[in-house]
């Protein structure tokens, strides 16, 4: 079968397995040289130590990462088969995210006796993940890109919850976060014995299934004509597929990308028949992770650490997307079909009132009421009054600038990028920006916010420049930006993970600042902020005009004579300093940036200069009620408000999917 | 009222040193964020994390506003908390409300609070304070951080006499810890954080430095985080075998199974010659009292004998 496909794929197998052969050689080679490898593979001396680590850690790691990689591998190229998506994967849909989350919170909540159910819990998990995915994402044109962004969306939420379980069960921040990073380190052959029939079971359903799956590649018509059961033959390979990924990440913990890069490398390589794709992805997996976890091996130890080779995966694969979305083709769709089709759900004066009203009533409520635990509190004369006030304005505050900030900056990425999907989130400015002050605080030792808000700016802004570079052409394919974003977005979690595994002692406020918390913010800085936001807010209200037109497309702004590079590269830069400005007082994801532009035009607010200040007093409820909520949900214990929007903002797209008539 | 109740305490601590000259004076503390200076010796202290409250708590003053008490009674044990106190939420953000309720007169924090330096000095003074910081030996960092506390609170004569009582304890339980390890036989103090992630810790840590105080001799000498110990998979044990090993607790069950179903564990030279002790729970990451807890529960586990 493999004999009759283009060479490529099967050169890049043979590299791979050379180097898998070197790996081997080289983790074998003491056992060569004294003869005693079969002795030490099979039946190691007991008094030997070099021979039972070979025989119970180093063959297990080897197998484990061979048998990761292939299940990973071949489950991205069945979801990438049954959803026709060569981005689709068991990460980017957020399958990953769901297992690591349903595991984390069974390992920190579950009592012992329900230790039998961990396997379904984790199933459960990533099944609820991609359910939620493929509702946001059905039912919408350009199908494509929607289910990577709703997977987007659900990855980054699930990721939060994770990191707020953590957060509150700091003392098993050591066991969880190792193994949420990916550790494949073994201590006998149990894990490789778990995952093994599991990928072995797996692996045979799919590859019985791969007949139908090349019918179902010629889209659902044909396949129905064909007479398959499409829509069950779909759920099925993807049920399997989920089953793989869940009992890898169970045992290993998360590996990213393999799933993504090694069927997508193949198909770009040439391989569009299924069985042929999947084959090549259970040895192309295997034998890169192998090879991939060698690497990751000679880092170990450094500063008294080990290095995770789940999140230096994600370092390897992400850069490889990039490279992949050069050659992928993905259908652009058509950008504008949103515009038409999004129905109102409410006409734009009565939400603008509302909004209004809420802002007022919603402010006086913040600052006065508060809950302690029992009951609403109302704030009563007392001698601390007027500190008790400031200190409530100061965080209420930071988070309304925060969502205008996110607002006016999502507003003008999704206008000058004509796509409505858009955000600093979505485009990895706002990772960018963390991951810059997150390095300067906790390797450099940057402890001056100012100094970290303008590495953080500075951060951004260079990722924005990295992602117009990538994508030089996005004024005609806006969604490579995207796409560009979502690989940009992937390698600094990557790095972030990496970093926090190491840095010890700010941990946890650097996680709960990631997961967006208005904690550490002062009056200055808000003031700051509200500056920045309110002056490229004026110069973006000034500039509606040319807005208007860059939003209308390019071909007719060049038509009617605008230099329309410079102004979107201007708009675009306006858009990362208000992301960055905003991340450091409330964190990067905080979903306000794509939830409120969207609402906004659903709203009706569709001219630039409305839009914007629609999109700003949406975005500046939202972080209030987020705020309130925040500080009183659980007191005296105080939520990140940004995880909170977060919520809000997901919850927002499900409910837009649900309500969506076909 | 309060005042007057100030004064007293101040007079009577200054009776006892019979240093009747410095009466006037302020206290002047140096701390992480320059000089701190007290009128008078603080009463209400509020503690942000773990080190801070059983410090407090042995020095005889309990704290008004305590963080994360509840994973306190899990994770540290003892000194017991006091009777009451306001709930301030968790370590890492404690509540600045709650912290208000309580009307502290001192708040304590260490570096990984210091981006709230600022709000926190709103609400009362602040002290910053940090036991673990870049390879500094965390029992004379912490023991240092005593003293401190000791005087911002009027204490000092407290603080020297639990100091000196601590060495005397340390010096006891060293030769008690000696005799019962044999010539020749070295320490490894490890955690299992999971079955394949070890932390083992090494000479700037809590255990480390307090086993160098008592002249207990550690096996591990190799590179150390921030927090004073490295971290690997089993075999990082490998080179230690010849030591031996006592574990903190808590592990859960899950791990302590996989660990001791391992091959590799039980290759490991103190697990054939029954070298493993088990400590109960002590916060390996806390203040002098923690320190000294640790050498007592030491002392009595080797004393007691290996697991089985």
């Amino acid at each position: 079968m493999i004999s009759k496909s283009p060479r490529t794929p099967t050169i890049l197998v043979c590299i791979l397995g050379i180097l898998t052969l070197a790996v081997l050689i080289r983790d074998f080679w003491p056992f060569l040289q004294n003869g005693t490898l079969v002795q030490a593979a099979f039946t190691p001396d007991e008094t030997d130590f070099t021979q039972i680590l070979f025989h119970y850690s180093t063959l297990p790691r080897l197998s484990m990462a061979f048998l990761c990689g292939a299940g990973l591998a071949l489950a991205g190229a069945a979801i990438q088969t049954v959803l026709r998506n060569p981005l689709a994967s068991p990460t980017t849909l957020g399958v990953g995210a769901g297992v690591e989350f349903a595991l984390t919170a069974f390992l920190l909540m579950a009592p012992a006796s329900m230790a039998l159910f961990q396997e379904a819990f984790a199933l459960a998990g990533g099944l609820v993940a991609i359910g939620a995915v493929y509702l946001i994402a059905a039912k919408r044109g350009n199908a494509t890109l929607w289910l990577i962004l709703a997977g987007m969306i659900v990855n980054l939420l699930l990721q939060a919850g994770s990191q707020i379980l953590l957060l509150f069960n700091e003392q098993y921040l050591q066991s969880v976060f190792m193994w949420g990073a990916g550790d494949l380190a073994q201590n006998g052959w149990e894990s490789a014995q778990f995952v093994l029939p599991r990928v072995l079971i797996g692996m045979a359903a799919i590859l019985l299934l791969s007949r139908p799956l090349d019918l179902l590649a010629l889209g659902d018509e044909t396949a129905s004509s064909l007479g398959a059961r499409v829509t069950a033959l779909r759920l099925l390979i993807l049920g399997f597929a989920v089953f793989i990924t869940a009992s890898v990440i169970s045992a290993a913990g998360m590996i990213g990308f393999v799933g993504l890069a090694v069927p997508a490398a193949l198909r770009i390589a040439g391989l569009t028949r299924s069985r042929d794709l999947m084959i090549c992805s259970v040895f192309t997996g295997g034998f890169a992770l192998l090879v991939i976890d060698f690497i990751v091996r000679q880092f170990n130890g450094l500063g008294g650490d080990t290095l995770p080779t789940g999140a230096a995966t994600a370092l390897f694969g992400a850069p490889f997307i990039i490279l992949i979305l050069r050659k992928a083709r993905i259908m652009p769709g058509s950008q504008s079909e949103e515009h038409h089709s999004d129905q109102q759900i409410i006409s734009k004066t009565r939400l603008s009132i509302i909004l209004c009203a809420t802002l007022t009533i919603g402010l006086v409520f913040s600052l006065f009421v508060s809950f302690d635990g029992n009951d609403l509190v109302l704030l009563g004369p007392s001698d601390a009054r007027l500190d008790i006030l400031l200190g409530r304005a100061e965080r209420t505050f930071a988070a309304m600038i925060c969502g205008a900030a996110l607002a006016v900056s999502g507003t003008l990425i999704q206008r000058v990028g004509r796509n409505p999907l858009a955000s600093p989130e979505i485009t990895g400015v706002s990772s960018a920006t963390a991951l810059a002050m997150i390095v300067a605080l906790a390797i450099f030792g940057f402890g001056q916010r100012a100094e970290l808000m303008m590495i953080g700016a500075a951060g951004g802004i260079a990722s924005l420049f990295l992602l117009l570079f990538l994508c030089r052409k996005f004024t005609h394919a806006p969604h490579y930006m995207l796409l560009n974003g979502l690989a940009l977005t992937a390698i600094l979690g990557a790095i972030v993970r990496i970093v926090l595994t190491r840095s010890g002692t700010q941990t946890t406020m650097l996680m709960s600042w990631l997961a967006g918390t208005t904690y550490f913010t002062n009056m200055d800085e808000v003031m700051i902020v509200a500056g920045v936001t309110g002056v490229l807010l004026t110069v973006a209200i000034a500039l509606r005009r040319p807005l208007e037109l860059a939003s209308l497309g390019t071909d007719q702004s060049v038509s009617l004579g605008l230099g329309i590079s410079a102004f979107q590269f201007f708009m675009m830069l306006l858009a990362a300093v208000l992301a960055a400005s905003a991340t450091l007082l409330v964190g990067p994801l905080s979903f306000v940036g794509l939830m409120a532009p969207h609402l906004a035009r659903v709203a009706g607010y569709r001219l630039a200069g409305e839009h914007l200040l629609g999109a700003l007093l949406i975005g500046v409820n939202v972080m209030m009620v987020a705020e309130w909520l925040a500080r009183n949900l659980l007191y005296p214990q105080q939520l990140p408000t940004g995880l909170i929007a977060a919520v809000i903002g997901t919850s927002y797209f499900l409910i837009l999917s649900i309500r969506r008539p076909r | 009222m309060k005042l007057f109740f100030a004064c007293l305490a101040v007079f009577t601590t200054l009776t006892l040193n019979g240093q009747i000259a410095a009466q006037a004076e302020p206290i002047a503390i140096e701390h992480e964020r320059g000089t701190l200076t007290l009128d008078q010796p603080a009463r209400r202290v509020a503690v942000t994390n773990w080190a801070f409250t059983e410090t407090l708590i042995e020095l005889g003053l309990d704290p008004v506003a305590i963080a994360d008490p509840e994973d306190y009674r899990d994770w540290v044990e003892k000194p017991d908390l006091p009777e009451s106190f306001v709930d301030i939420g968790q370590r890492g953000s404690p509540n600045m409300e709650a912290l208000r309720t309580a009307k502290p007169d001192l708040i304590l924090i260490s570096q990984e609070l210091d981006m709230a330096y600022e709000s926190l000095s709103k609400i009362a003074p602040v002290m910053v304070l940090s036991v673990y910081d870049d390879h500094k030996s965390a029992f004379d960092a912490a023991a240092d951080m005593l003293r401190k506390v000791a005087r911002a609170t009027g204490r000092e004569t407290e603080g020297e006499a639990y100091l000196a009582h601590v060495d005397e304890k340390l010096a006891e339980y060293g030769i008690r810890i000696r005799n019962a390890l044999g010539p020749g036989q070295e320490i490894t103090v490890a955690s299992f954080y999971s079955e394949s992630n070890i932390g083992v810790f090494g000479s700037p840590s809590l255990p480390g430095s307090v086993l160098k105080r008592m002249g207990v001799p550690m096996a591990y000498d190799g590179p150390v985080s921030k927090w004073g110990f490295a971290q690997g998979g089993l075999e990082i044990l490998a080179p230690l075998a010849k030591s031996t090993l006592v574990y903190t607790n808590p592990v859960p069950d899950v791990i302590h199974q996989k660990v001791w179903s391992s091959p590799i564990w039980n290759v490991m030279d103190f697990v054939r010659n029954k070298r493993v002790y088990e400590l109960p729970v002590v916060w390996a990451y806390g203040g002098v009292p923690s320190g000294l807890r640790f050498a007592l529960l030491l002392t009595e586990s080797l004393e007691a004998g290996p697991v089985k």
